[in-house]
């Protein structure tokens, strides 16, 4: 039987203890298990977070991370496994710390601003448990209102404020307790991209000063990627790779990491050559070279997943320069260079720095193939693929 | 217990006498203080609260119904006749007079749905499409005439037609307006006029969600005002249908025109028959049981009725991307046609009645053989000093106060576990009986708190509250809760979860997260509850008139004793009082809401 408990994770009991708190909670899941009739919503999920660090948790809609961090704030109980805040454990099969009692904040996707309440008071309301006296707690939310730039909105309730000013209330109120763990449910995902993106800076500097340890979801890598100390991908309830945003990038441990983190597209093709975790993949006339895991031998049958970064169109030639399967120096590290193929321009799309292209050549479609000038549509020309930025994977693993 | 937690590495272990307790290691870097703490032994017992509220349904609103509907088919089970299995008090309930009452019942639900529908529609129309100057009358008369109890509205029209009433004592001879009053005509007036805001109410608010897209979409592809009305209507049929069903549900479980007018008038319906098997020597549960089920199955047919007609239709007309409507401006003409139509339904729903109560009350010497009259308070003056007619209304407010506390309270907890996005079992469970209990008519409840709590096995079990105001006050919760807890659920299910859940993640506990986000989002609606169901339990006849303690006789009873003793000055007076009474406490609790209730409540009740 679960046994409530009633102890509460601490949280300072005043300003003058604030220097103590330099680092948050160490956060650590063990096994998380939770299921929702047939759903799996977390599959004995592992996670370790650092204290301090900034963890973002990537995933498509219904890969778990939503279900985690409520779990780790204590809204919903895990069927099986471990939560410890600290090394305090606040969710095991024996116990269940309550919501209130684990000394954290969160940043809900809807705001969850109190409606009843002005912008001062929601805040104030997260420094009711540190007891302080109404002085200091009254000073504390005029700074975190000022440091959120509201503090002119103070008295407004939420209705006479805008999306993003909502928001800011959120996040003042979240920091404004200096809690030890800091939650994000998607914070940013009812605002516009401008406002998204200063908002984005907003949290990032926020949280950074408080030196909380910060768990934050999100289902757009663009956003993980600019927040996260370290970026967890989840997909069905498990962690598929827990890394830093350039390792996530640059060694997707699975196709599905790739694909999740941005592509341009995938070539499927069988391995020619295979050395030192780089590979050789003939398409079918056209070899591209590629980083592959160590389970790639010759002839196996491969994906080869390519990152928009690693394409560039050129002018197209009579005779591409494209390696072929009977032409590549097997044994020959300088044929891991960039390769060129024939192409036609499917669509063209101005992102303000420049041109995005969908192209299309005879292995398939590459989107995002950036150039600074436009290229017409229909027009030929030739796709350029740099081997750093394309990774294979045996064909069997697929993307999905 | 809780204290003040701990530095770092706090490490569990279980003490001698079994409780866990959190001890710390060495204060880490963060400099926390350590802290021992128990487990709450009591923490085993959190499922008690609601096994208290699913006993409290059970008793109030399961058991007694049950009991009462199954000895329609065993009377020998509950000691109320020799033959385990029989339908014979179906065959005594579907012939003779019983059956002409049904039939009566059924031709009265079907004219009376009709014709509210129709004109809800039409002040529907009016009031959401419409510049009609007269829309907002209209707004504030539904409310009036939603707490106006049938049988008030009955008595109105009685104290002005009736032989030796209002209208012959100032020289008017009203003989076929009496004629056609006295009959199906009167009785189905009356309860067309209750079930009017019924049918409005929910057309209107049908009416409101539809876009103003779809008729203009008719009008620049070549539609006239006709085509788009016709389109209206046909988009707005499920308002329309509900608007039947429950206008017929209410009409022909209807017990205030049943024990008034029908019986005045000689036209029996179920209700009365129902009423009179009870109170028959030796009392007929069997049978009255039998015509509840009956009853109940006209209910139902007309809820299926309405599913068939919906059948495999989508009318999903509301969408993020609707547009507002636009009013339609009328013409002059418009505008006194318009004025006129509300002014008319004005007088006949509200005016008529409230006309011939003021006026009875203020005439002495009517109902009596005097054959002079005059103007004057002497009525008022006599409920206010004489126990008969004063302590009736005394102890319907504190009866309706105490219900009103209980039930919204009760309907509170009911709504949040109808609008949880997360609705287990229990919730379902709760959400089939409450709309059950909705359907069932308020004599049926009545008749079954009389059956059930008056068993050989309640003395048995120890419960003696048969003919107190106990058994009067659960009875009342128990028809009050259905209704109040539908009309919270709505104002629950805009609680978005996340509000509790930031309270719970910022430190608040259960109970504090509700009286400083649900309590404060919601309290508006719940004092609209608690006024509704206090007014509508002050003036309450079915059951009072059934379950009445000896000796304490609530409002509507008292009026009734009055009317039959022919003293129909004061019972009209105690009418009176007793609306003005209910009037007083609606607006008194409003004004000590904008006194004492903080900015912030009343900023929200404004903008929900």
């Amino acid at each position: 039987m679960t046994i409530t408990e009633p102890f509460s994770l601490p949280v300072p009991a005043s300003t003058e203890s604030r220097g103590a708190l330099e680092h948050g909670h160490r956060v650590s899941v063990r096994g998380a298990r939770k299921q929702y009739g047939a759903l799996a919503a977390l599959d004995g999920l592992d996670l370790d977070i650092e204290p301090g660090r900034f963890t973002v948790l990537l995933g498509p809609s219904g890969s778990g991370k939503s279900t985690l961090v409520r779990s780790i704030a204590g809204i919903e109980r895990l069927d099986q496994g471990s939560i410890h805040l600290g090394d305090v454990a606040v969710s095991d099969g024996h116990r269940y710390v309550a919501p209130e009692r684990r000394g954290l904040s969160m940043v809900f996707q809807d705001y969850a601003l109190w409606p009843h309440l002005t912008a001062q008071q929601n805040v104030a309301y997260a420094l009711k448990r540190r007891r302080l006296p109404a002085a200091e707690a009254t000073k504390l939310v005029g700074e975190a209102l000022e440091r959120v730039g509201l503090s002119a909105k103070g008295r407004h309730y939420p209705s006479e404020l805008s999306g993003g000013e909502q928001q800011r209330v959120a996040l003042a109120r979240a920091v404004v307790g200096r809690p030890s763990l800091l939650l994000f449910d998607e914070p940013l995902s009812n605002l516009d991209a401008d406002l998204r993106e200063r908002l984005r800076v907003e949290i990032s500097t926020l949280t950074r000063e408080s030196g909380a340890t910060a768990l934050y979801i999100t289902h757009d890598q663009s956003e993980a990627f600019a927040l996260a100390d370290e970026v967890g991908v989840l997909r069905a309830g498990r962690l598929e790779q827990f890394a830093a945003p350039e390792e996530i990038y640059q060694n997707p441990a699975t196709p599905f990491v790739a694909k999740f983190t941005g592509l341009a597209g995938s070539f499927s093709g069988r391995v020619v050559h295979s050395r030192d975790g780089r590979v050789a993949v003939d398409l079918g006339g056209d070899v591209v070279f590629a980083r592959g895991s160590e389970s790639l031998g010759v002839i196996d049958d491969a994906i080869v997943l390519i990152r928009p970064t690693a394409t560039s169109l050129e002018a197209a030639t009579d005779h591409p320069e494209a390696a072929s399967a009977s032409t590549v120096p097997l044994n020959s590290d300088s044929a891991f260079t960039s390769v060129s193929i024939p192409a036609v321009v499917l669509d063209v799309a101005y992102r303000g720095r420049g041109y995005e292209h969908v192209v299309e050549c005879r292995y398939g479609v590459l989107g995002g193939v950036f150039d600074t000038r436009p290229w017409s549509r229909g027009m030929h020309c030739s796709v350029r693929i740099d081997p750093s930025g394309c990774i294979a994977f045996p064909a069997d693993t697929g993307t999905n | 217990m809780t204290t003040t937690l701990s530095p770092s590495a706090v490490v569990p272990r279980t003490t001698a006498q079994g409780t866990a307790v959190v001890s710390t290691s060495p204060p880490g870097p963060s400099g926390r203080v350590p802290t021992r703490v128990r487990t709450n032994p009591f923490s085993r017992l959190r499922v008690a609260p609601m096994t208290v509220f699913w006993l409290l349904i059970v008793a109030i609103l399961v058991v007694p119904i049950l009991l009462f509907l199954l000895v329609a088919f065993s009377p020998a089970l509950l000691d109320q006749g020799t033959e385990w299995f029989t339908l014979s008090a179906f065959s005594e309930a579907l012939s003779g007079q019983f059956l002409v009452a049904l039939l009566n019942s059924l031709l009265v639900g079907v004219v009376t749905a009709v014709g509210s529908a129709v004109i809800g529609f039409g002040m529907a129309w009016i009031v959401r499409r419409t510049n009609s100057a007269t829309r907002r009358l209209w707004t504030g008369a539904v409310f009036a005439l939603l707490l106006a109890p049938s049988y008030l509205i009955a008595l109105g029209w009685q104290r002005l037609l009736e032989p030796g009433g209002v209208l012959e004592i100032v020289g008017f001879h009203p003989t076929l307006a009496r004629t056609f009053f006295y009959g199906p005509a009167g009785i189905v007036l009356v309860l067309t006029v209750k079930g009017i805001p019924f049918a409005y109410l929910v057309i209107a608010n049908a009416m409101r969600s539809l876009g103003g897209e779809f008729e203009q979409a008719v009008r620049v592809h070549g539609g006239n005002r006709m085509a788009s009305l016709r389109v209206m209507i046909a988009l707005l049929s499920p308002a329309v249908w509900s608007a039947l069903a429950i206008v017929f549900a209410e009409a022909i479980s209807d017990f205030g025109v049943a024990s008034t007018l029908s019986s005045a008038a000689h036209f029996p319906v179920a209700t009365f028959m129902l009423y009179n098997a009870i109170q028959a020597f030796p009392v007929q549960f069997p049978l009255a049981a039998a015509v509840s089920w009956v009853l109940l199955g006209l209910i139902v047919l007309a809820l299926l009725a309405q599913s068939w007609a919906l059948r495999g239709r989508s009318f999903r007309v509301l969408g993020g991307r609707s547009r507002p409507t636009m009013r339609i401006h009328l013409t002059r003409s418009g505008q006194l046609a318009t004025g006129a139509i509300t002014l008319v339904l004005l007088v006949v729903t509200l005016g008529v009645p409230a006309f011939g109560a003021l006026s009875a009350s203020v005439l002495t010497g009517l109902g009596s053989a005097m054959s002079v009259h005059s103007w004057s308070l002497d009525n008022y003056a006599r409920v206010l000093t004489s126990p008969d007619l004063r302590d009736p209304l005394l102890y319907s407010a504190q009866m309706a106060a105490i219900t009103a506390t209980v039930a919204t309270l009760m309907a509170a907890v009911c709504a949040r576990m109808l609008a949880s996005s997360k609705k287990g079992v229990s919730a379902r469970l709760l959400d089939f009986v409450l709309l059950a209990a909705v359907a069932l008519p308020g004599i049926v409840f009545a008749a079954g708190y009389i059956f059930a709590y008056n068993l050989p096995l309640m003395n048995t079990l120890g419960i003696h509250i048969y003919g107190t105001s106990a058994l009067l006050t659960l009875a009342y919760v128990a028809t009050a809760l259905p209704s109040t807890s539908r009309s919270l659920v709505g104002n629950m299910s805009q609680l978005h979860e996340s509000m509790s859940e930031a309270c719970r993640v910022h430190g608040s506990g259960k109970l504090r997260t509700w009286f400083a986000v649900v309590m404060p989002v919601i309290a508006r609606p719940l004092l609209a509850a608690w006024l509704l169901t206090y007014a509508a339990t002050l003036l309450e006849l079915p059951v009072s008139q059934l379950l009445y303690p000896p000796g304490s006789a609530p409002i509507s009873v008292g009026i009734n004793k009055a009317l039959s003793a022919y003293d129909f000055g004061g019972g009209t007076a105690m009418e009176v009082l007793a609306i003005l009474s209910a009037l007083a406490v609606v607006g008194i609790a409003y004004l000590l809401f904008a006194i004492l209730a903080p900015q912030g409540w009343k900023r929200l009740g404004r903008t929900s």
